[in-house]
Formats: C-alpha cells, sequence, structure tokens
C-alpha cells in the first residue's frame, strides 16, 4: 500500500478523553447495542459560552439559539435549558416545540421557524413562543389564530430574502423560505394591520452560504426594513442571523490539503483509486481535464463556529458602510444568532462494532459494521473524516495485523449503496471483528438526521456521558434520562 | 512611437535585467518580461485581444454581450476592448477577491455577476455546480454572448506562442534563454510561450508557478485548480511549484523596492518562484558546470496599484503611517479613569440645566433613526479626524459625548480632557443604557 492518507478528527479534550477509555466504551456497546450515540451535554454549555465571548467583544447581547433539528437529543436540549437566559432554541416543528417546552425552555426561549403546519402555529401562538414568520400568508394564519382563540399578542421575527447587493451581482442561492426584501413594505402593512395580534420584535434572516458577503448583504437590507419599521412607530428590538456559522472538522490542515490534492490525481488516474468505483464527489476526469466541482465539506475550516461570528461582525456593510456590530450597537439592537451545528460540535460520538473483515479477489479490504449509512449521515453531507479505531481489549496479534490499511467501510443493510463512507479509509492497523470503529463529531445532523428502521434494523440508543470536572470517572445514563441537575454548575 | 489604436499598443513589451546585485546569483542572467507595461495593464491584454479581435465585427452586427469566466485581468482587459467597440461586458466568478479590481471593472463598465458561496448544507442530490450551470446558459443562448472561454480557447496560448515567446528570443539576441519562469492561471502565457521558446531550442526548462494550497495569490491556481484548466497540460512544465501569498508579497517587496519595476504580488511570486529554482541551478554550475552563462526569464503579470487592500490584510505593516497627534488609541488608563461619567439621570438633569452640546458618535443612519433631543452627530472615524488637527469646540462649552455603550465616548472625553477641555463628560452605558432608562428619544 501507497503511504496512508489520513484524516485525523479534531478532538477537544473532552471527547479525546472519552474515546480514550476504551474500558468504558466496550461494555456500553455490549450492553446497548451498536451502533450506539453518546452525547456530551457539558461540552453544549462551553460551546455557548465561546460564542457569548465574541458577543461580549463586539458589546452585543441577544440570544444564542441552537438549532433543535441538528439533534434529537434530550439531554442536549435540557442542558441548554441549564445555561441561563441568553442560550434560545429554534424549533421547526411541532414535535420539536414540545420537546423544548417540556426540556425547560421557557417560550421567551423559543425561536419556530421553517414551514408550519396549523398545529404548530396554535401551540407557538398558545404559549407565546417567538414566531419567525415565513410568509405574508403565514401571518395572516398567525393573527387569524389570535383573534380566533383570544390569545395575547404573539412575538413574531418576520424571515426576509432575496437581498439586493450593490455593486457587482450576488447570484445568491435561491431559498424556498422567507418573504423578498423587496416585498418588505407589504408585509410591514399586514404588520400594522394586525397590531392586535402579533408584535414585531425585529426580522430575521437565514442563507445557507458560507460567504460572509452574502451575508452582510443580507443584515445590511435587515437593517434597512427594521429603519423603516421604526419610521412606522413599529418598536422593532432584533435581527436574527442564521446558517452556515460551519465547523471545523479535522484536526489538521495539511492532511485535508494532502489528501484533496490525491483525490484530483486519483480521478485523472494519476494515482490508484481512493474511492469505491472511482466515485468522484462531483468531480469527474475528461481527457485529462477535471471538471465538475468537489461537492464536500470543507473538513478543514479554521474560520468556523465563533470564529466565523466574530469575522462577520466586523465585515462592512456594503451600503451603510459601517462594520456590522457597530451598526447593530448603533442602532440599539440585539443580535440573535442560530449557529447550527457549530453549537454541538464536539457534542457526540457515535460508536459502531466491527462485524467482519474481507478482502475482496482485487485486494480491497472490506470492513463490516453494525451500523449503516444512516446513522452515521457523513457520506449525506460529504464529511471525509476518519473514524477512530478503539480496540477490544487486549487481543492477541494477529499476522501482518498492525501496519496502517485502507479499507472500505461498510454498512449492515442488504443494498449496494449502504457503505459508511464511498472513501478508501486509512487506519492505523487493520481492524478486527468486536472492535469499535468511534466518528467523532456527530451530534451535528450527522447522528439521527436520517436514521431509521430500515431492514428491521435497530436505530441507535443514545447516552448521556458526563465525568465530575475534568479528570473524575465517566458517567452515563439513558438520553431521555438525562437532567441538568447531574453535571451543571453556573454557565452564564 | 505613434499608433492609431490603443490596442496596437498591445505586446513588444520590454524585457529588463535584474541587478545580479539584487538576485545574487553568480552564474544566471535573470530578465523580467514586463507584461504589466501592456497598454491595460496586464499580460491578459494579449489573450483578451486574440480572442475577442476576430469575432467584434459580428458580434456588435448581432447585438452580443462578450461574457468569461475572469476574477480580473482578463476581465479588465475584455471590459476596454468591449467598451471600445460598444459592446456591453458580463465577467461571471466566484474569485474576485481583490476589491480595487471590482471598482475598476465597474468604472469601465463591466457588469459582475459573484457566483454564490458554497452551501452549509450540502444538497447530494444538486447534480451540477454553478459554473456548469453558467456553461449550460451560454450554449443555450449561444447567439446572445460572445464567450471568449480563456480556459479552453487556443488563442489565449497562440497569444503567446506567436508574440511573447518570439519577442524574447529577439531580444535576447536570437536565443532561447535555458529558464522560462511562469505563473499559471489560465496555463496561456505559459504553455503559449513554452512553446514558441521549445520549438528554438528544445532544451529550454519550463517552471510552473502555482499558489500554495489553502493561500490565494491573485491570478494564480493551486496545485488541483490546474487540472480545471483546459489548456494546462502537466507535460509543459519541467517543474511545478508551489508560492505562498507571504513568499508572493516578498518578492514583490523586492522587485518594487530594489528594482523599480513597480509589479504585482503575482509577478512577486514568479520573481520568488524563479530565484529558488534558480539559486540551487546556480549551485550545481559553481560545483562543476561547464562555466557557460545561463539566461532565465520571468514574467512580471502586472502592477501592483491594483493590490493595496491585499497588502493591508496580509501585512499591514508594510503600509506603516507615522502617529498622528491626539489619537484615541494613545489614551492611558490613568486618563480614562479621571474622565467625569455621569449616568442617564444626572446627565438628563445637567442637559436641562446647563445645556451642553451633546455629541452623539454613532454611523448617521443610526443617529437618523433615534437620538437624544437636541444632540448633533458628528460619526466616531470624523471625530478622530477633526481632532487630528485640535479642538472643534471651545474649551469652556460644556460637551456631554455619548456612544452605543459609553465606551467610545469615554476614551474621546479622556483625549478632550488633555488636549485642554474643562467640562466634558460621558454618558456612562451610552445610548442603551439612556433607552434602557426609558429616556426619551426622538427621530427628527
Amino acid at each position: 500500500m501507497s503511504e496512508p492518507l489520513y484524516l485525523a478528527p479534531r478532538l477537544e479534550s473532552r471527547p479525546a478523553a472519552l474515546l480514550d477509555s476504551p474500558a468504558f466504551l466496550h461494555p456500553l456497546v455490549a450492553a446497548l447495542g451498536s451502533p450506539l450515540n453518546l452525547l456530551l451535554p457539558d461540552q453544549i454549555a462551553d460551546n455557548v459560552r465561546a460564542f457569548r465571548e465574541v458577543y461580549a467583544r463586539h458589546r452585543l447581547t441577544g440570544r444564542i439559539c441552537y438549532a433543535h433539528k441538528a439533534n434529537r437529543s434530550s439531554a442536549l436540549v435540557r442542558r441548554l435549558a441549564a445555561t441561563g437566559p441568553g442560550t434560545g432554541i429554534d424549533v421547526a416543528s411541532l414535535g420539536e416545540l414540545q420537546h423544548a417546552l417540556a426540556g425547560g425552555l421557557t417560550p421567551d426561549r423559543i425561536v419556530a421557524t421553517g414551514p408550519k403546519d396549523p398545529d404548530f402555529l396554535w401551540l407557538a401562538a398558545r404559549t407565546g413562543v417567538t414566531v419567525a414568520v415565513d410568509s405574508p400568508g403565514e401571518l395572516t394564519a398567525l393573527a387569524a389564530l389570535v383573534e380566533r382563540f383570544r390569545l395575547p399578542r404573539v412575538p413574531i421575527l418576520p424571515r426576509l430574502s432575496e437581498f439586493a447587493s450593490t455593486g457587482t451581482r450576488v447570484l445568491t442561492r435561491r431559498s424556498r423560505f422567507g418573504t423578498p426584501a423587496t416585498e418588505a413594505d407589504a408585509l410591514l402593512d399586514l404588520v400594522e394591520k394586525h397590531r392586535d395580534a402579533v408584535e414585531f420584535t425585529g426580522v430575521s434572516y437565514h442563507l445557507d452560504t458560507m460567504a460572509p458577503t452574502e451575508k452582510a448583504a443580507a443584515l445590511d437590507g435587515c437593517l434597512r426594513v427594521l429603519d423603516e419599521s421604526r419610521r412606522r412607530g413599529l418598536r422593532p428590538r432584533a435581527v436574527d442571523i442564521g446558517g452556515g456559522f460551519g465547523t471545523d472538522y479535522l484536526a489538521d490542515g495539511a492532511q485535508w490539503e494532502r489528501y484533496t490534492t490525491e483525490l484530483t490525481r486519483a480521478l485523472l488516474g494519476r494515482r490508484a483509486p481512493l474511492t469505491w468505483e472511482g466515485h468522484g464527489y462531483g468531480l469527474r476526469g475528461e481527457n485529462g481535464t477535471l471538471r465538475g466541482a468537489l461537492g464536500v465539506y470543507p473538513g478543514h475550516r479554521p474560520v468556523a463556529g465563533p470564529r466565523y461570528l466574530d469575522e462577520l461582525l466586523a465585515q462592512t456593510a456594503p451600503s451603510l458602510g459601517r462594520p456590522l456590530a457597530t451598526l447593530l450597537l448603533e442602532n440599539l439592537y440585539d443580535l440573535h444568532t442560530e449557529p447550527g451545528r457549530a453549537l454541538t460540535d464536539q457534542c457526540g460520538i457515535t460508536l459502531a462494532r466491527v462485524l467482519e473483515v474481507r478482502v475482496t479477489a482485487a485486494g480491497e479490504r472490506l470492513v463490516r459494521l453494525a451500523a449503516n449509512a444512516r446513522d452515521i449521515g457523513l457520506e449525506d453531507h460529504g464529511l471525509l473524516v476518519d473514524p477512530v479505531l478503539v480496540p477490544a481489549g487486549a487481543t492477541a496479534r494477529e499476522p501482518g495485523g498492525d501496519s496502517p490499511v485502507g479499507v472500505y467501510l461498510l454498512g449492515n443493510l442488504c443494498l449496494e449503496s449502504d457503505l459508511i463512507s464511498r472513501r478508501l479509509v486509512f487506519l492505523p492497523r487493520e481492524p478486527r471483528a468486536g472492535d469499535l470503529l468511534a466518528f467523532a463529531n456527530t451530534a451535528g445532523y450527522f447522528m439521527d438526521f436520517t436514521a431509521d428502521h430500515a431492514l428491521h434494523q435497530p436505530v441507535a440508543r443514545k447516552v448521556a456521558v458526563y465525568r465530575d470536572g475534568d479528570a473524575g470517572p465517566w458517567h452515563w445514563c439513558l438520553d431521555e434520562e438525562y437532567w441538568p441537575h447531574l453535571t451543571a454548575g453556573d454557565d452564564e | 512611437m505613434r499608433y492609431d489604436h490603443i490596442t496596437d499598443a498591445i505586446g513588444d513589451t520590454p524585457l529588463v535585467r535584474i541587478d545580479p546585485e539584487v538576485h545574487g546569483l553568480r552564474h544566471i542572467d535573470l530578465y523580467a518580461k514586463l507584461e504589466m507595461l501592456n497598454p491595460f495593464g496586464s499580460v491578459k491584454d494579449r489573450a483578451a485581444w486574440r480572442m475577442a479581435q476576430p469575432h467584434l465585427e459580428e458580434a456588435r452586427r448581432r447585438g452580443r454581450t462578450v461574457v468569461e469566466l475572469s476574477s480580473g485581468n482578463t476581465a479588465k482587459a475584455l471590459a476596454v476592448i468591449a467598451g471600445m467597440h460598444g459592446l456591453p461586458f458580463r465577467s461571471v466568478t466566484n474569485r474576485m477577491k481583490v476589491p480595487e479590481i471590482k471598482d475598476l471593472l465597474l468604472l469601465l463598465g463591466a457588469e459582475i455577476e459573484e457566483l454564490p458561496g458554497q452551501a452549509e448544507c450540502l444538497d447530494p442530490t444538486a447534480t451540477e455546480d454553478p459554473l456548469t450551470r453558467i456553461h449550460r446558459m451560454l450554449t443555450e443562448d449561444d447567439d446572445a454572448y460572445l464567450h471568449t472561454d480563456q480556459y479552453y480557447n487556443p488563442a489565449n496560448a497562440e497569444a503567446h506562442s506567436g508574440g511573447t515567446g518570439p519577442e524574447i528570443i529577439k531580444d535576447l539576441g536570437g536565443v532561447a534563454p535555458d529558464f522560462f519562469v511562469a505563473c499559471v492561471g489560465t496555463a496561456g502565457s505559459s504553455t503559449g510561450a513554452a512553446r514558441a521558446l521549445r520549438a528554438h531550442d528544445p532544451a529550454v526548462s519550463v517552471i510552473g508557478l502555482v499558489a500554495q494550497k489553502g493561500d490565494f495569490v491573485p491570478g494564480i491556481r493551486n496545485i488541483d485548480e490546474v487540472h480545471e484548466v483546459g489548456l494546462f497540460d502537466p507535460r509543459t512544465y519541467d517543474a511545478l511549484e508551489a508560492v505562498s501569498a507571504d513568499e508572493a508579497i516578498d518578492g514583490m517587496l523586492t522587485l518594487v523596492r530594489r528594482c523599480g519595476i513597480l509589479g504585482g504580488p503575482t509577478g512577486g511570486a514568479a520573481y520568488h518562484g524563479a530565484l529558488r529554482y534558480l539559486r540551487q541551478r546556480d549551485a550545481e554550475q559553481a560545483g562543476g558546470g561547464d562555466g557557460r552563462r545561463r539566461t532565465a526569464v520571468f514574467i512580471v503579470c502586472d502592477r501592483v496599484e491594483s493590490y493595496m487592500s491585499y497588502v493591508r490584510t496580509r501585512r499591514p505593516e508594510l503600509l506603516r503611517r507615522p502617529p498622528r497627534p491626539n489619537s484615541p488609541a494613545s489614551v492611558t488608563p490613568r486618563e480614562l479613569a479621571e474622565v467625569h461619567v455621569i449616568g442617564v439621570e444626572e446627565a438628563r438633569a445637567w442637559i436641562a440645566t446647563e445645556r451642553p452640546v451633546v455629541v452623539d458618535l454613532r454611523g448617521a443612519f443610526a443617529f437618523a433613526a433615534l437620538h437624544i433631543e437636541g444632540s448633533i452627530n458628528i460619526v466616531d472615524e470624523l471625530f478622530e479626524e477633526l481632532l487630528h488637527g485640535g479642538l472643534p469646540f471651545g474649551r469652556s462649552q460644556p460637551v456631554l459625548l455619548v456612544c452605543p455603550v459609553g465606551e467610545q465616548s469615554v476614551t474621546y472625553a479622556a483625549l478632550l480632557a488633555r488636549m485642554g477641555h474643562r467640562d466634558v463628560r460621558s454618558l456612562a452605558g451610552g445610548v442603551i443604557a439612556w433607552r434602557d432608562a426609558d429616556a426619551p428619544m426622538v427621530r427628527d
């Protein structure tokens, strides 16, 4: 085999210490089955703190919201509830709203987003959570509910989209959600018409892009709409921004650069393949020229999470000409953020047991796991990162078993497409039946977003894992049995 | 030199020898081919003209728009050429990272379309990338566009096999250089010039320079991205080496400060990469070569002026300015502690009795929206500028400074006190505290 091309995950101290505890992990999988999802609720409190520091640097106040859809865990929601009034949650369905309320988040800390059916809208209105109104139609429906059931005024944060750019034309990806900023006047007319039913508290945007320039244009557009609303006598308090703060998944930028270069070479036929059946992740070689675009998550992203927010706030607003943070502060607005997966950074690990290692006639090593691609959604999101090998006790050394190998990771479904990774994954040694592979940093979208009961295979159980201080023994409980009094101190 | 058209001034650029005292090579003469002296400012003038010229007449007749996927110099040259011939020009790109170039293109009348950033949530069902979509738009309505297609158009390389290469041979007295060094962007200049040089002397070594991965050098691709270019053929190069942004700026500094060649970072990258490669050859030569002097040529592809923001973000210390008097940065903790800070209630009483000038340091947009009645707006940047010149009001005129949270206003109050002002106060907690105390604000 040629040089192994590792893509080692970035591990902060808490998950790193956990993975270094095989004597804790193996019995857990033996008892609860494979796959098994571990959650580190105390980590989400640390992540909130890192974002709060960025707020403090820019002298800003406002809510830091966790996007519930990133994970169904109760432990994360309840731990977040214990972090104090400056944090909140974004819920995108009736079930998520019920879960958030049940987990201890009070209505003033909950924002209902996304497409809303009447049940969802009713419970949101009844409990008085903030509604990120998606369209004029939804605003009308909400107002009708409030009037019909004689409910108190519901706080709203209408979602805007399609912001104008200045100078150059930015071809922003179209969104199915939100009201175009050019139609904001009509929206405000509607807000004024329904003054007795809804309380206009600000506006929101949520862009699916990593480009800070597009977001700066959006925030700039929001400030203009808020100014118009003030002119009309409304009293907005906040701008809610979301989407694309990102997470840095890999420990070593040089590994990422080397890997992507070698992948390019493999697709051009200049080295041995690095993917199952020559899969190109969006790229293909045509007569020596590379076509298409590499459709993968930028695994190594040093400017992600809190740092991304910091840099975004330092951007100059394209039409208003001052730094975004300064404009928010000067105009007396709170900043609500939805850092999405960045808040779940380092919060979860998925364990899978190795069932079998097979070598094909062509010499490929296939490793079958007791888990499938729906349990560990790396491929769905184009995330290229290696699992960590957690060996099963002191097994006897087998011949040839201690040098690096490249393997393909197969799932447990009877489907040709069920590959946990389409990549040739390099491991420090060949795994053996009974070893565990640990997929790090799966709490944000990779854990249960797509998991289901296909082929009657069980969905992974979830456990919350915590310890006393930084060095105490590890404890665990079922995710639904976790309550913050087990671990939380003073957070905010 | 008299020309009928500015386009006649494209090409025939000077070949300038770099002083051996600067580069330190003992057995190699190093020359810079100054493509920056083309009329629109870069090596791309040649390719742009060569690609567009044969089609301009017909494009004008049919009212076509010139379109190119370019982030810089090709767009610049095409914008000028299109403008001169009465054609609209549109540049589509996601790589335009230099703000000065963007502004210049708008000034030239170009329309710029920036492709969206990468999606945070990947959609695995998306079958095409934005560039593919652009290509499809161009082919679907072929008649509306003149697509110069620099990454695949053979005319791009031909501009150099017919121009740049032969000019170098002519200026070297009829011989090809031993080494030719060029940065690889569209691969047009390196491929084309290499073809001409090798036709003259097959022994010419061609060195292609790419940007270090994860680093940005204007106009250069990195080792993966070059494979996306139709004109790129790895067999053209005897060596492909990477240059970092830092090295490009180092090279540029040597060119501008020691050689009088006001080239941009790409030329700096070429100089740095050339020297790094040639030093080894020079050492080999010293340790038992044939004694024959060698020559090397590198390309300075454009001018430095457009890259000030590039330098400012990467090496701010290079644009150092002398310290200015009365700067807020010079305020000491002791001076800060001595400032007369007052709360909202006290401020309201003081305003009512003494009528101080209330200076609101926030931006004009925020001030217009809501402010303390009777206050005046001097935006912080402007206020700082004013203070460099002295006090903008009398020493005994009472002044209340107001900013968002009371942080800047304290600093400026300390500065005013140091400058001799007798009664300046700062509003504690700023406009936010004022609002939170429900004190009145107006929008007038």
